[in-house]
């Protein structure tokens, strides 16, 4: 609820939502812009619309780009990054052991791991790119990481 | 390409996948650092490639046949000789590792009965409810690590128990709950969710965890207020009620509980707090795994079972299995022994300097196949072919489940597998 | 300061990575290490260049310093190696690898090395 705070708070209804908390929420999930709020736009809204433009950047994930880092010092190989990435385990057929990514990598699989070390194979079906609303927040991988080895980051 | 068990550790994953061009390992795929590790030993600059003979304080290269002369030489002179070892070797292997033992009169002990053979040795008594990997992949829905840090000893583990989507827990890591008890916040903390229960234990406390425990078991709201051993009355009473309504839990027991406590046994007590649980019990149980680390450990109390009927350590004396309560610490302590056979193992790095000073008294003989600390000191060194990449063989996992190893390379040529090996000693011995 | 040792594997310092990685030299750099609170840092004026003089009546080491916020105060984690098992002992046919008490210095004196601690073995 940080962006909500940075909006007018009038509930106007100048952008058509009801409330500015409806219009907060739907910035959140990207089916809004900021520019879709007539009064931000008024000069004595600019600093706030200039932090918004700020928090938003990440989100947008337009102007600044989706980065992976898995560090290689600190990757064990345990591979939890495999199993528990959504869009891994939407490809994976099950194996002996529980679903587990085939060889060679399906095209739409995010991580494998080789030679002991987590590899990151392509980005473009990351659900953070990909998916719609909240399943666009995914942070499985850099959470679940048990040795703190992956950080998603924007540059 | 090809898919084989890893003899990394002593889970045996069998989903790895294996490129090579018949001379090399070209790409090791889904293998931990410590499987690739396993896989990284045949080129490794550490590999010993023929038999050594120690002169003049100094190992030196020889050939087989001198070597094999020397082993069954020192064999002979000595009486009472002690095997030690064969947690990384196949149990083909150790089934010839008792025959050699019975032949020269010795006492054969594996690295199992400073680890996990001693719930076995407790569980005679108790009873113990066991459950296997799959079983906890397809069904478990709380998963407790006691003193044990698997994420660190065993990479993958956490990947299979807690993250895997089973047949029955088809969202994984969302419908199983965690519960890690451990002095030391260790890398498994990192994966802890919500729901799960974070139990950062007063060192040395959990006799007393365990009694509250069972208290609490018995007889409801029997904790007291200021918790017990630095927790919470509130998550001891999270911890009872996950427990007692778990639909199929498993503790996995890390050295931490299989350490020795000088007034009671810790592993007992936690194996009646279990069975108390799963009398009480109505719609589910609670199930234990012990954590071992050499991917064999748990075949050599397996093949011990099966011919001679008993577990840990084996004294034969006139070709005959006779009973003993000692282990392969009262063994080196007493200095009872007139030389020692290593196979596959390292005692020195773990052996308390007391007892590798009394080993290092004694000739001893070592089979392995890479340099260790014990190597150093040996007076032979017989080099073997690595059990499960270059030769097959049977391997138990940590859940007692026998898993088929397979090969990928073939072995150098003047080089036997641990079985080979070990025949040819016990033949070398028979005919002089 | 008298402190609790325990040891315990993790898979950086695993014997069979070490030995897979080579010799005596990457053994020295990564299992002679004691990993310790940095509250208990502080309280033994340590700083990163100092090494810990550790030792009970079993033996003496010297080792490297680390710190952890996970180890609690009071504790000293070793990973297993010829490096711990120099403080540990055995009681009733069993080791003892954890809840060893032990006494922890500051030193200036280099850690003991590979061949030292071998050759103790071997002279006895």
């Amino acid at each position: 609820m940080e962006l909500y705070k940075f909006l007018p708070k009038t509930n106007c209804k100048k952008c058509g939502k009801p409330t500015c908390m409806a219009f907060a929420l739907d910035l959140l999930q990207g089916k809004v812009k900021i520019d879709d709020c007539p009064p931000l736009l008024e000069p004595k809204y600019k600093k706030q619309y200039d932090t918004l433009k700020e928090l938003l950047g990440a989100e947008e994930g337009q102007k600044k780009e989706l980065k992976i880092d898995v560090d290689d010092d600190l990757c064990d190989g345990c591979g939890i990054c495999v199993t528990v990435c959504p869009v891994n385990a939407r490809y994976c057929p099950p194996t002996l052991s529980g679903k587990a990514p085939d060889y060679p990598p399906e095209k739409h699989q995010l991580f494998q791991v080789k030679g002991g070390k987590c590899e990151l194979l392509n980005l473009e079906y990351c659900r953070r790119l990909e998916a719609q609303g909240r399943e666009r927040e995914c942070r499985v991988c850099e959470t679940y990481c048990p040795r703190k080895a992956i950080k998603i980051d924007y540059v | 390409m090809k898919r084989i068990p890893c003899t990394g550790c002593s889970l045996l994953c069998d989903d790895i996948i294996v490129r090579s061009d018949g001379l090399f390992i070209d790409e090791v795929i889904g293998a931990c650092l410590k499987g690739k590790e396993r896989f990284d030993q045949l080129s490794s600059s550490n590999r010993i490639l023929s038999p050594m003979i120690k002169k003049n304080g100094v190992l030196e290269k020889c050939s087989w046949e001198d070597a094999l002369e020397k082993t069954s030489e020192i064999i002979k002179s000595s009486s009472k000789p002690l095997l030690y070892g064969f947690s990384n070797v196949s149990c083909e292997a150790q089934l010839k590792g008792i025959e050699l033992a019975k032949v020269v009169d010795g006492f054969i002990d594996s690295n199992s009965s400073i680890c996990q053979g001693k719930v076995l040795n407790i569980a005679k008594n108790t009873g113990i409810t066991l459950t296997t990997i799959t079983e906890i992949i397809n069904k478990a829905d709380l998963i407790v690590l006691w003193g044990a840090n698997a994420a660190e000893s065993i990479p993958r583990l956490l990947n299979k128990i807690l993250f895997s989507r089973g047949k029955f827990r088809m969202t994984g890591r969302e419908i199983r709950t965690l519960i890690i008890i451990d002095p030391v916040k260790v890398a498994s903390f990192n994966v802890m969710g919500v729901r799960d229960i974070a139990l950062q234990i007063q060192p040395n406390k959990d006799l007393e965890l365990i009694r509250v425990l069972k208290e609490e078991c018995c007889v409801a709201d029997s904790i007291s207020s200021e918790g017990v051993a630095g927790l919470d009355r509130d998550d001891l009473k999270r911890l009872i009620l996950n427990l007692s309504e778990a639909e199929n839990g498993v503790i996995f027991i890390g050295q931490g509980v299989l350490r020795p406590q000088s007034e009671s046994n810790l592993v007992g007590e936690l194996l009646e707090l279990v069975q108390m649980i799963n009398t009480k019990q109505e719609k589910g149980r609670i199930s234990l795994i012990m954590m071992g680390g050499h991917f064999n450990m748990a075949g050599f109390d397996h093949v011990a079972l099966s011919t001679c009927g008993k577990n840990g350590g084996l004294q034969f004396d006139k070709h005959q299995l006779i009973d003993t309560d000692d282990n392969i610490v009262s063994k080196i302590d007493n200095e009872d022994f007139g030389c020692s056979i290593i196979v596959g193992t390292d005692p020195i790095s773990h052996l308390p300097l007391s007892l590798s000073q009394k080993l290092a008294t004694k000739p001893i003989i070592v089979v392995d196949n890479k340099k260790s600390a014990t190597t150093s000191i040996a007076d032979i060194v017989l080099p073997s072919a690595i059990t499960g990449i270059e030769v097959p063989g049977t391997a138990y996992r940590l859940d007692q489940v026998p898993i088929e190893l397979k090969t990928i390379l073939n072995p150098p040529s003047n080089i036997p597998s641990d079985e080979e090996l070990l025949t040819k000693i016990i033949d070398k011995i028979n005919k002089s | 300061m008298e402190m609790i040792l325990n040891t315990m594997r993790m898979v950086d310092h695993d014997q069979a990575r070490e030995h897979s990685l080579g010799d005596e030299k990457s053994l020295e750099e990564h299992l002679p290490i004691g990993i310790l609170n940095p509250k208990d840092f502080k309280k033994l004026n340590l700083t990163r260049s100092l090494h810990l003089t550790v030792s009970n009546k079993n033996g003496q080491i010297i080792v490297g310093i680390k710190e952890d916020e996970g180890v609690p105060q009071g504790t000293i984690l070793m990973p297993v190696s010829i490096w711990a098992n120099q403080l540990t002992s055995f009681e009733k046919n069993e080791i003892i690898y954890k809840n060893i008490t032990v006494n922890v210095e500051a030193s200036r004196d280099p850690i003991t090395s590979f061949n030292q601690i071998i050759n103790s073995i071997k002279s006895n």
